[in-house]
């Protein structure tokens, strides 16, 4: 799945700065002005998003560790301390809990879908080159099964540009993702 | 994929994709110039001024006497090429000083969709007669004059979409009011009709190769030029595409009679005048081929080009009339018959088309930045899905 929205803002930035720029009104400041801030914040999400998921994992990481340094030294204190002692302490075991869970970065996930794509791909054109009847059937049959699943969620990822002739054909992509 | 880098190509990896993939000969020289300047520069904007000056070193060359080209401007539409509108003042032959509005259509650093201006151009001349087809003047095909290769068009009249319809990009989307529909769908058919029943020998088609009738080897070619690209474009693999061209080879059709196919026939591509619905010109020739006329067929059912009728229910090929009925008038129009094995293989064929430009090249040619609409290309990727889960239904229910 390409439309990435790496992709997109890099095309939306070439647009902006090539086409649109150039012809918004010299005069016109406050259009100049919003313009060049549209691009400006677009290139910050470029360079952010990448890194949005690490930055977060990071973030959590530092909190749990100063959230294990508060329950050690906030003391006993009176009852709203131990309060929200006690309620730090069940957050902060529910965060633990979805850090070990965040082991892999968006990016792997990434990489390891290109990779999962090129050795099936590289094992379909391989059966229809050398192998016997039955296989390629097999193959064909498994291929058209995980694609229906695959397009399906690609063609709700884009739902709202409008290409579909019957939208309500296609669920929310919210539901097919679980 | 791993391991090539598609961004600058090795004359080993292409020499080795031109021995796997054999097309015609100008598709060849075509795509191979494609990848030799793929680590050239992205595309940046061109000033009319360069093109204007462009055009007049095109226009010298070609000798055509004193001219002037004069208030040049930028054009919208389409999603593959440059468009400069300019009115030429010259002493036009066999009409005297005239004044005549007209169309330049270049190149970007590499398309959507990479053709040859030479097919484009000998194509059209060839039709002139025959479907209103825009004049077309002057070629340079290689980008002597031009800073890319490019095409002088006459201006055509007309629209490609009711002034007060609502239609995507590239006419795709466009919906026609049921009066107009019945206006233009006979003029439709009859044009491909036209087109198909068409004496491509007699015409000077220098730059196509065709292929040998009673063989398989009209859809090999075409196979071999889709795969190809996917393999030079694509950045990401798709198990589906793989499929489908394993698919298709399995099952390639043989050519009956060679015909000449427009490749893009489709609403969005003819102008119409609005005030008598006449179609006034067909346009987009540049995949054009000497070919199989099921491969046209095929590709103006697609749903893609379509739309629902007013019913909800009844899908409209181009918009314009059931497939049933587009099938039925064009057999009769040109007197040719339709085999539906060989319209569903056409099928398959243009969504894997369709599925490279839309999965492969465009990725590679917005992320390396080579046209000027990125933007445009960008978006029209999200097409793709749709295109793909009909080929994948098409291959499913092949008969």
């Amino acid at each position: 799945m390409q439309t990435r929205p790496d992709l997109q803002i890099k095309s939306i930035l070439k647009a902006m700065t090539d086409v649109v720029l150039p012809a918004v009104d010299p005069d016109n400041k406050l259009a100049q002005e919003q313009a060049r801030l549209c691009m400006g914040l677009l290139g910050l999400m470029a360079r952010q998003l990448p890194l949005q998921f690490r930055f977060d994992c990071d973030e959590l990481a530092r909190l749990s560790a100063y959230s294990a340094e508060l329950q050690r030294i906030a003391g006993d204190g009176g009852a709203q301390t131990r309060a929200a002692i006690t309620s730090l302490e069940k957050t902060a075991a529910e965060a633990s809990a979805l850090l070990e869970r965040a082991k892999a970065a968006p990016v792997e996930i990434e990489m390891a879908v290109r990779s999962m794509r090129e050795a099936t791909g590289s094992v379909i054109s391989s059966v229809f080159r050398d192998g016997d009847a039955a296989a390629q059937d097999r193959v064909q049959k498994a291929t058209l099964a995980m694609s229906k699943e695959q397009l399906l969620r690609e063609r709700a990822w884009v739902i709202t540009q409008g290409w579909e002739p019957d939208p309500k054909s296609v669920p929310p992509i919210e539901e097919l993702l679980g | 994929m791993r391991g090539i880098d598609k961004d600058r190509p090795s004359p080993e990896w292409i020499a080795e994709l031109r021995k796997r993939f054999p097309v015609e000969r100008e598709i060849d020289r075509v795509l191979t110039r494609k990848m030799q300047r793929r680590s050239g520069p992205p595309y940046s904007p061109v000033p009319l001024e360069k093109l204007v000056e462009g055009t007049t070193s095109l226009l010298r060359a070609c000798n055509i006497g004193t001219f002037d080209i004069a208030q040049p401007r930028w054009l919208s539409g389409g999603a593959s090429k440059l468009q400069m509108a300019f009115t030429l003042k010259w002493d036009r032959p066999g009409a005297g000083r005239a004044e005549t509005p007209m169309v330049l259509r270049m190149e970007p650093a590499e398309s959507i969709v990479e053709t040859s201006r030479l097919r484009e151009f000998q194509l059209i001349r060839a039709f002139e007669g025959t479907v209103p087809v825009p004049p077309v003047y002057w070629c340079d095909a290689e980008g002597e004059h031009l800073p890319y290769p490019a095409l002088v068009y006459g201006f055509a009249e007309g629209v490609a979409k009711p002034t007060a319809a609502q239609a995507g990009v590239s006419g795709l989307g466009t919906h026609l009011p049921p009066e107009l529909r019945a206006r233009l769908a006979p003029q439709f058919v009859d044009y491909l009709a036209r087109i198909h029943t068409f004496d491509y020998r007699k015409a000077d088609l220098s730059a196509f190769d065709v292929p040998a009738a009673d063989s398989t080897q009209c859809a090999e070619w075409g196979v071999n030029w889709w795969e190809r690209v996917f393999e030079e474009d694509g950045d990401e693999d798709v198990p589906l595409m793989r499929l489908g061209a394993a698919w298709l080879r399995s099952h390639l059709p043989v050519l009956d009679k060679p015909s000449v196919v427009h490749a893009d026939y489709r609403l969005g591509n003819f102008l119409f005048t609005e005030h008598d619905a006449r179609i006034s010109a067909w346009l987009d020739w540049e995949l054009g081929r000497v070919g199989d006329r099921h491969q046209d067929i095929a590709w103006t059912t697609s749903r893609a080009f379509g739309h629902l009728a007013e019913d909800g229910k009844t899908f409209l090929t181009c918009g314009l009339m059931p497939e049933n009925q587009f099938i039925e008038a064009y057999e009769k129009a040109s007197g040719l018959c339709i085999d539906p094995k060989v319209v569903h293989w056409y099928k398959v064929y243009n969504d894997y088309m369709m599925g490279t430009l839309l999965y492969a090249t465009s990725y590679r040619i917005a992320h390396g930045g080579k046209t000027h609409q990125d933007v445009l290309i960008t978006w029209l990727m999200g097409i793709g899905g749709m295109l793909l889960e009909e080929m994948r239904t098409l291959i499913e229910e092949a008969p």
